[in-house]
């Protein structure tokens, strides 16, 4: 069976007692000593090394940590679409992180300029300045002074001259 | 003694207050706003009073409900943590007004200190070494001018401010106007009180700070240095004591100007003193005073023998501090990494989430104050900060190593946290030769996280998706579960 994680494909083939894991060209046998599902903790021995692997599951994302460093992957199958599937034009501006609008220096239809301050938000104390990548006009302002954004929410549409 | 204290704060530093009352035999009350219903400071505590919507201003920075919720409870005493209303002079005298016992310095000392600007010229008249710099500006002339007196790179800071908030470093005077506007704007969010001032900035520089301790009998001792010099978005995230680049010498000089700075506002209760080091001179500089407890306190009690926060209890209540200088001494070597939800890669910004996994290590010399458990969500109301992992060994090199053991056994996922990169820090081999200043991080450490997940941990997240598929297949077909399968109930694998 193969298993892909950021576009990393992991086949597993059980065997007698243990299972064969391959990833490209290199394969290790992987035998689970213990498996513990309350607390996602898996004891493998891996080509005869002990590893200990925690685990736990968040949609399609999983979040692995062995000999204390933690990983976040992916998970694409057949049944999901891959990647993180959300894709933004390039004059979109999104939240970084979820906060709120303390600052609007801008209006829709205003002419801005590349790396001009367009919106500042609060964050856990911290001021996050929104800047925008390029020269254009302010197509959509999609936020207002004082609301809460959640993370990856749209706040600011910008568009070339010409476009507007 | 007091028979019941509010606290009013949260996180661990509310769970490590009321462990001290604890021990004290001192009932406690918690306080909570509606994003901390559930929190583990609620739990720990006797009693808890609701105050508030999530945004602190309309909770833990509410002075008049915390005052209700003090008074309704029947405490006789306010400790007021770090952070929040802890060093707002205003609420220290509101709680004394309310005949109750505020848990620190008084009024008065808060107040002197509190602002960035009066401090300083309390320091220069009490013979206290400061760092060149202009107080009391008002308008943007006025502080381009006091900046190109003073020479670029400057600081602009908040007044009344604290914590890296509403501070700014301006390189150039071209940004002076807007990093003013931020920094005013940080202020007043975080403190109410936009007044900003402007120093030079030392960028060697190391952050170096005495822990003092007072009495309201008159004993003023100090116990002990802090480095503080691993920071980031200039707040700490490693701290430790002793500091390696200070000589006994340097010490005695130090902790008698700390004392001396203490005892100019009349100051009582645990308090810290920082100073500006810079190793090229030895020079060192009066940076501010924070009137409480400090974030990284533990540090100190660990190697001075001493429960911090239990004495501030004990001489709130009007004991007598029982240590001279001459009986206090360190012991051993101790470090505190602060575990951040936050991401190092992408300039430190909080990560919220719910904690999937939340282990904290344990062993001899390791001490772990936190506020949460698994289960429990990072908001983004509230500071990152998820747990202060401590340890303390023989020397220096020790502490380092068992650190190094914790963090590798500090599970936390859900959140993306600095524990990585804090790893990264401790084995650097400026980090071991003493040679990390305040600016280290942002210009001499190229941190990158690896590219790529390691083959283990693909290895592992395939194991446990395939055997969870297997067992969830051969439930299908009702044939005998997977004998290897270990997900013996599929459930507790959250897909």
């Amino acid at each position: 069976m193969k298993i892909i994680f950021n576009n990393t494909t992991i086949d597993i083939v059980p065997t007698d007692a243990s299972y064969r894991v391959a990833i490209g060209d290199k394969t290790v046998n992987a035998e689970i000593l213990r498996a513990d599902t309350e607390h996602g903790k898996l004891d493998l021995l891996l080509d005869g090394e002990r590893v200990t692997a925690y685990i736990s599951s968040d949609n399609a994302r999983r979040w692995v940590t062995v000999d204390g460093q933690t990983f976040v992957l992916t998970k694409s199958s057949a049944s999901r679409k891959s990647g993180s599937g959300h894709h933004h034009a390039a004059g979109e501006l999104t939240a970084p992180m979820p906060g709120q609008v303390r600052v609007v220096n801008v209006s829709e239809g205003d002419s801005v300029t590349k790396g001009q301050t367009l919106l500042v938000l609060e964050a856990m104390k911290m001021e996050i300045r929104i800047q925008t990548p390029m020269d254009g006009v302010v197509k959509k302002l999609l936020v207002v002074h004082g609301q809460t954004v959640e993370r990856e929410q749209k706040l600011i549409e910008i568009v070339d001259k010409l476009e507007s | 003694m007091f028979k019941k204290i509010l606290i009013a704060n949260r996180g661990e530093i509310a769970i490590r207050i009321i462990r001290a009352c604890r021990e004290l035999g001192i009932r406690t009350v918690a306080v909570y706003s509606d994003a901390d219903k559930n929190a583990l400071h609620v739990q720990h505590a006797d009693e808890a009073v609701h105050i508030g919507a999530a945004p602190p201003r309309e909770s833990y920075l509410n002075a008049d409900a915390l005052l209700r919720a003090a008074l309704s409870s029947q405490a006789d005493a306010v400790h007021p943590g770090y952070g929040f209303l802890s060093e707002n002079a205003s609420f220290a005298a509101a709680v004394d007004s309310a005949n109750l016992t505020f848990i620190g310095p008084s009024a008065d000392s808060i107040r002197a200190m509190g602002d960035k600007a009066e401090s300083k010229i309390r320091m220069k008249e009490a013979g206290v070494p400061t760092v060149p710099g202009a107080e009391g500006l008002q308008s943007l002339p006025e502080f381009e001018n006091a900046a190109r007196e003073i020479g670029y790179p400057v600081l602009v800071k908040a007044s009344a401010g604290g914590g890296g908030k509403g501070m700014r470093i301006v390189w150039d005077a071209n940004d002076l106007p807007e990093e003013i506007d931020a920094a005013r704007r940080e202020a007043l969010h975080a403190f109410g009180d936009d007044r900003l001032l402007i120093e030079k900035y030392l960028p060697h520089a190391h952050h170096i700070e005495f822990q003092v301790f007072g009495d309201k009998h008159g004993r003023l001792v100090h116990l002990f240095e802090r480095e503080c010099s691993v920071q980031r978005r200039h707040q700490k995230i490693i701290e430790e004591t002793p500091s390696p680049l200070l000589t006994p010498e340097l010490r005695r000089q130090m902790g008698e100007a700390a004392v001396k700075a203490a005892q100019a506002v009349g100051y009582y209760n645990a308090g810290t003193v920082e100073f500006i080091f810079d190793p090229a001179s030895s020079a060192f500089y009066f940076l501010e005073m924070n009137t409480r407890l400090q974030v990284e306190h533990p540090v100190t009690e660990l190697t001075a023998g001493l429960d911090l926060v239990q004495w501030q209890i004990r001489v709130a209540a009007g004991e007598r501090f029982p240590y001279s200088q001459e009986q206090l001494t360190q012991r051993g070597h101790a470090i505190e990494c602060r575990v951040y939800a936050e991401d190092p890669a992408s300039g430190f910004l909080p990560s919220t989430g719910v904690l999937l996994q939340y282990i904290e290590p344990h062993g001899p010399g390791i001490r772990v104050d936190s506020g949460f458990r698994a289960g429990d969500e990072v908001t983004h109301f509230y500071d990152p900060l998820l747990a202060k992992l401590i340890v303390h060994a023989e020397d220096r090199p020790a502490a380092i190593r068992k650190m190094q053991a914790a963090l590798r056994d500090f599970v936390v996922q859900g959140v993306v946290t600095n524990i990585d990169f804090m790893q990264a820090v401790l084995a650097h081999p400026d980090f071991a030769g003493g040679k990390v200043s305040t600016r280290w991080v942002e210009n001499n450490f190229n941190w990158e996280p690896p590219s790529s997940p390691s083959f283990e941990s693909l290895v592992a997240a395939a194991l446990a998706d395939f055997t969870i598929v297997n067992r969830q297949s051969s439930i299908e077909n009702r044939n005998e579960p997977d004998p290897f399968s270990p997900w013996k109930n599929p459930s507790g694998f959250r897909n």
